[in-house]
């Protein structure tokens, strides 16, 4: 027998087995940190290679570079690691929803190389979904390395998460809410506290690293009524933006589909787009922390029209950079957009009402970034918490609340579902915990097979037939072709009752007059969500299920209640307080 | 329930070869065979704990119009039924996640390298993830399809090693083919293997069923591994230590699959006897 | 104690594809060892308690394999014997004086089981025709292995049964559980329906002809499943 490494041993001794919640938060604060230096990595080189390439910007040829940095990024994932582009969050989701959070080694580090090339050059993208998905990779591997399961490795998945966002923006709470409310969906003691330790230690870790400072820094607000009132028109215009995001990227995808050209050239074409956009309005370049620090400071001197304008023109820049192959999320861009989108309603007030007495521009830039990410995340926690503490502006917290739970609603009600997810929810992978669909997801045919159904040939007399009967504990027979065992129909009991108590057919008829051959079949790899379906449409209580044309068992809707019951006893424990 | 082996079909003549040592494994122990024609370079496979991405070499996506009626020629000729897998979830929009609740599959020595390094003493190292994760055993079948006739099972006396006994004998009882077993005896007398097997309670399977116990206490591998028969279908068993530790003591598997050039049963370290 | 993986299944009533599924997503505590699964059987109970499931090992213990309730006809008879010569021309009396033969039962059973077995002929006569009754208590008498008792009677007697033929034979039929009692009754009922059982009965033959002559029933019986 392989004896276990001596170094993962401690993984399996009872004390941790048993109760593993300590084991958990142990791992959770080294996978917290592991994250938070990758994430940390990406942030650093970014802020160098942008600071590099600065005094380049102006010239005219500067707007090739985003295409090469595209470019490089599509073929280093295409190529080199062999993953798909996107920015990985659904991914992650994915992982954790259908396969316990697994995820490969590469993920690692593939995006945070691809999205440094996209970002790095100039291209419109953010960094945190590479972060977010390396870290949730690096919990997964750690998990892996320990032999865990899969409820003890999406929690990881989730620290990894919540390691990432909070080490890039200095901001705790904010990874914590991220974790929970996006990527894993389930509130529970046991997942809360190892994510909380994790954001901890990532936290720290960059704050080690960088020294403890706010991301973006600004003067003290004064709020009065009449701006909290003003910020239910910021929220609405802030939901529009963000399905304006949101169906540009979608379009841009689609139709950089349809080029018939290599995938990296696809992304140098975006990406040079991008770069002539630049050249005219270099605030949509680049993952746009700069542009946000000058936005809530209250430095951002441009007029009305030209920040108008360049809403829609980091829309499409992110459209260009994203739609066409180049790596990254869109976590950064909304907050620029959002900025921009505060700025501009700012100016439309003061054009509109110019005697009233409005507060500073940078608190609406500031409530505008809050409105943006919870209309594109749909996730409302994690735009409050998230501007809460990345300006360290808690006097703003009611506008912030009114602004981020007015923008997810409105944004829901144009896009069911937010950005991350839409994909998931279009392929019917949403699985989130404890909901009817991850139960029926869970469950294959194969656990609910009952086989104790005696198969019958086409030839047997009615005579034979009933003496079969008599052995059966089941209202249904198989009829099977005694040659090849090819399933040929069933024989409902219910359906032959009549003559069973008419000896003069005994011999008469034969099972093949007595059996339905056109029954609704269902395949082992079905998913119980198809059967079940079919089965209330065809007013089914059961199903033969027949692979190869073998007969394998019967469905039923009872055996599905009970497992179903028991499935849902097991997988919400945690909410009865065991 | 059935037992179903997975076959990523290549639609190359080298294809065809390991496609027929799948239908021929297949008809032997009557299993039904699960054939992919892929349809990307790249699939990923979930385990238990891992998850391997595979990406194939290009030759895989020879002839994509063709590949179907061909392997539908061969599997008719041998006259087995056989199921074609269409992945039905995706982890991105080209990685299809193929399901690995399979009863074995089917691995060329390589599936990721170019397919002109197939030699003895190499498997690749995606199949090397797979056997080290996957429940099931891989069969990685010799170059040129050729029948077997008997089975061997390479017996070290490690626990994976009673595994791959009892796969063998269910694999004998279900072929009809004579069962044989091959120890490389490591300072151990024949009676200490023995005890092991009587151990595990297969004992009275040892007395009634093994044909032929080669042992040898002595001589190379290489030498004595001669007197294997060159149409047996051999079954190993593969620890699941990493490369460390096959750098510094070797495995016997890999000096096994170096040598021998007939078809082998790889049993993994995470394999669970269902079959 | 150790369990094996599909005994742990059946205790929770799931099928083994799921509780390795459990197993895997960490739904289930469960001690691993190498490569192995090891259950806790106090730990298990808990977490079923906690799950509001039902864990039971009992009754997995206590399931009978498919064949014993089986018990054959024959060995049923050779444990009730064969009396003769019971007198009384009553079916209080011949019941009171039949009953009193049946000395492998402690004498407060068979009190008991002849006011069972009166009660029983009130509600309707087992006289089942032919000149064959089969008495037998409603519910059944625990204890011990279901036995039939052949009796014959000295005179036959008007038993009320179905055809109003006067009754010869009794086949006290006393079993432990519905199970045995339906099947017993149900296999002699088989063959009562044979004619020529019915003329070989009239002649009171000897107890091991009469065994002998059941046996080959039985062994029809189960040719035909």
């Amino acid at each position: 027998m392989p004896a276990p490494k001596p170094w993962r041993k401690f993984a399996n001794w009872n004390f941790f087995r048993n109760d593993d919640r300590l084991l958990l938060i142990a791992i959770a604060l080294v996978v917290g940190a592991c994250s938070g230096l990758a994430a940390l990595a990406l942030n650093r080189s970014l802020a160098v290679v942008l600071h590099w390439l600065q005094p380049y910007r102006t010239q005219v040829w500067a707007f090739v570079l985003p295409g090469i940095g595209a470019a490089l990024s599509s073929l280093f994932l295409d190529k080199i690691v062999n993953e798909g582009a996107g920015h990985g969050v659904p991914e992650v989701v994915y992982a954790v929803s259908r396969y316990g959070g697994l995820m490969r080694f590469r993920s690692s580090y593939s995006r945070l190389v691809s999205s440094f090339l996209t970002i790095g050059s100039g291209g419109s993208a953010g960094p945190e979904a590479p972060v977010v998905m390396s870290g949730a990779a690096i919990g997964s591997n750690i998990a892996k390395y320990f032999s865990l399961n899969d409820r003890q490795r999406i929690t990881l998945v989730g620290c990894g998460a919540a390691g990432a966002i909070a080490s890039i923006f200095n901001a705790p709470i904010a990874g914590m809410v991220f974790a929970i409310e996006v990527i894993l969906g389930e509130w529970s003691a046991l997942n809360i506290i190892p994510i909380a330790m994790a954001a901890v230690s990532g936290t720290e870790v960059s704050r080690i690293l960088r020294g403890n400072q706010i991301a973006f820094e600004h003067r003290l607000f004064d709020i009065h009524l009449i701006d909290i009132a003003a910020s239910v028109g910021l929220a609405i215009a802030a939901a529009l933006a963000s399905v304006l995001l949101t169906r540009t990227l979608r379009a841009t995808h689609r139709l950089a589909g349809r080029l018939p050209v290599p995938l990296a050239l696809r992304a140098a074409a975006g990406g040079c787009a991008v770069g002539l956009l630049g050249l005219w309005l270099p605030v949509v370049l680049g993952e746009g922390y700069h542009a946000i620090d000058e936005m809530i400071g209250g430095h951002f001197t441009a007029g009305l029209l030209i920040v108008a304008a360049a809403v829609l023109a980091k829309i499409l820049a992110t459209g260009l950079t994203l739609g066409s192959g180049g790596s990254g999320g869109i976590f950064a861009p909304s907050l620029v957009i959002g900025s921009l989108v505060g700025l501009t309603y700012h100016r439309l007030l003061v054009w509109a009402w110019p005697g009233a007495d409005w507060v500073n521009e940078g608190c609406f830039a500031l409530l505008g970034m809050a409105g943006l990410i919870s209309g594109m995340l749909q996730a409302p926690l994690t735009g409050i918490f998230l501007i809460v503490e990345i300006t360290g502006g808690y006097e703003t917290i009611l506008p912030l609340i009114i602004v981020s739970t007015i923008a997810t609603t409105m944004s829901h009600y144009l896009e069911p579902a937010s950005f991350y997810l839409k994909d998931l929810v279009e392929r019917g992978q949403l699985l989130r915990p404890g909901t009817d669909r991850r139960v029926l997801a869970d469950m294959s045919v194969r656990e609910l097979l009952e086989t104790d159904c005696i198969p019958v040939s086409p030839e047997m007399r009615l005579r034979d037939f009933i003496e079969v009967l008599k052995r059966s504990r089941r209202n249904y027979f198989p009829v099977n072709d005694p040659k090849t065992g090819v399933f040929l129909g069933i024989v409902y009991l219910d359906d032959i009752r009549p003559y069973l108590f008419d000896p003069l057919l005994y011999d008469a008829v034969v099972v093949g007059q007595i059996m339905h051959s056109d029954v609704a079949v269902a395949s082992p790899d079905d998913e119980l969500n198809d059967i079940l379906r079919r089965m209330d449409a065809g007013r089914l209580f059961s199903m033969p299920v027949v692979s190869d044309g073998i007969f394998l068992g019967m469905v039923s809707k009872a055996t599905l209640l009970d497992r179903y019951r028991r499935e849902l006893m097991v997988q919400t424990c945690w909410q009865q307080g065991a | 329930m059935e037992n179903r082996l997975l076959h990523i079909f290549r639609n190359t003549p080298l294809g065809r070869e390991t496609f027929l040592q799948s239908i021929y494994f297949c008809s032997q122990i009557g299993l039904s065979l699960t054939v992919y024609i892929p349809l990307s370079t790249k699939f990923l496979m979930y385990f238990e704990n891992d998850v391997v991405q595979v990406d194939l070499d290009n030759s895989y996506l020879t002839g994509p119009e063709t590949a179907e009626a061909h392997a539908r020629q061969l599997i008719e000729a041998a006259g087995l039924r056989a199921k074609f897998l269409t992945p039905k979830y995706f982890t991105a929009s080209t990685l299809p996640d193929i399901p690995t609740d399979f009863d074995f599959m089917c691995c060329p020595r390589t599936i990721s390298d170019l397919s002109s390094k197939v030699g003895l003493g190499y498997i690749g190292p995606r199949v090397r993830r797979i056997v080290g994760a996957a429940r099931y055993p891989v069969l990685i079948p010799s170059v040129a399809y050729k029948p077997w006739q008997s089975v061997i099972v390479f017996f070290g006396g490690s626990s994976n090693a009673v595994k791959a006994f009892r796969l063998g004998l269910a694999i004998s009882r279900r072929s009809g083919l004579p069962l044989d077993l091959y120890t490389q005896a490591e300072g151990r007398s024949r009676a200490d293997y023995r005890e092991g097997i009587e151990a595990a309670g297969l004992g009275q399977a040892l007395e009634e069923s093994v044909r032929h116990w080669y042992f040898f206490e002595s001589g190379g591998l290489e030498e004595n591994l001669y007197n294997v028969p060159h149409d047996a279908l051999g079954v190993v068993g593969a620890f699941g230590h990493g490369l460390i530790r096959d750098l510094l003591f070797g495995s016997k598997m890999e000096e096994i699959q170096s040598i021998l050039p007939n078809s082998l049963l790889i049993v993994g370290p995470k394999y669970s006897a269902r079959f | 104690m150790d369990l094996t993986f599909s005994q742990i299944a059946e205790c929770l009533s799931v099928a083994e594809p799921t509780l390795e599924r459990w197993i895997r997503q960490g739904r289930i505590p469960v001690e691993r060892v190498g490569g192995e699964c090891r259950f806790n059987l106090a730990v298990l109970e808990r977490w079923a308690r906690d799950h509001n499931m039902h864990f039971s090992l009992s009754e997995v213990e206590q399931k009978k394999p498919p064949g014993a309730i089986a018990d054959g006809l024959a060995e049923a008879m050779g444990r009730g014997g064969v009396h003769r010569d019971i007198g009384g021309d009553s079916i209080n009396a011949v019941l009171k004086n039949a009953v009193a033969r049946l000395t492998m039962l402690p004498p407060p059973v068979r009190d008991e089981l002849y006011d069972r077995l009166v009660s029983r002929e009130q509600l309707s006569s087992t006289g089942i025709g032919r000149g064959v009754a089969i008495p037998h208590p409603r519910s059944p008498i625990g204890g011990g292995m279901p036995i039939i008792a052949t009796a014959f009677l000295r005179n036959p007697i008007d038993f009320k049964a179905v055809d109003d033929q006067p009754v010869f034979v009794l086949f006290m039929l006393i079993s432990d559980s519905i199970d045995s009692h339906l099947h017993l009754l149900s296999r002699l009922a088989f063959c009562l329906r044979d004619d020529d059982f019915l003329a070989f009965l009239r002649r009171y033959p000897e107890a091991d002809a009469l065994f002998k002559r059941i046996a080959t029933f039985e062994k029809r019986l189960d040719d035909r499943h």
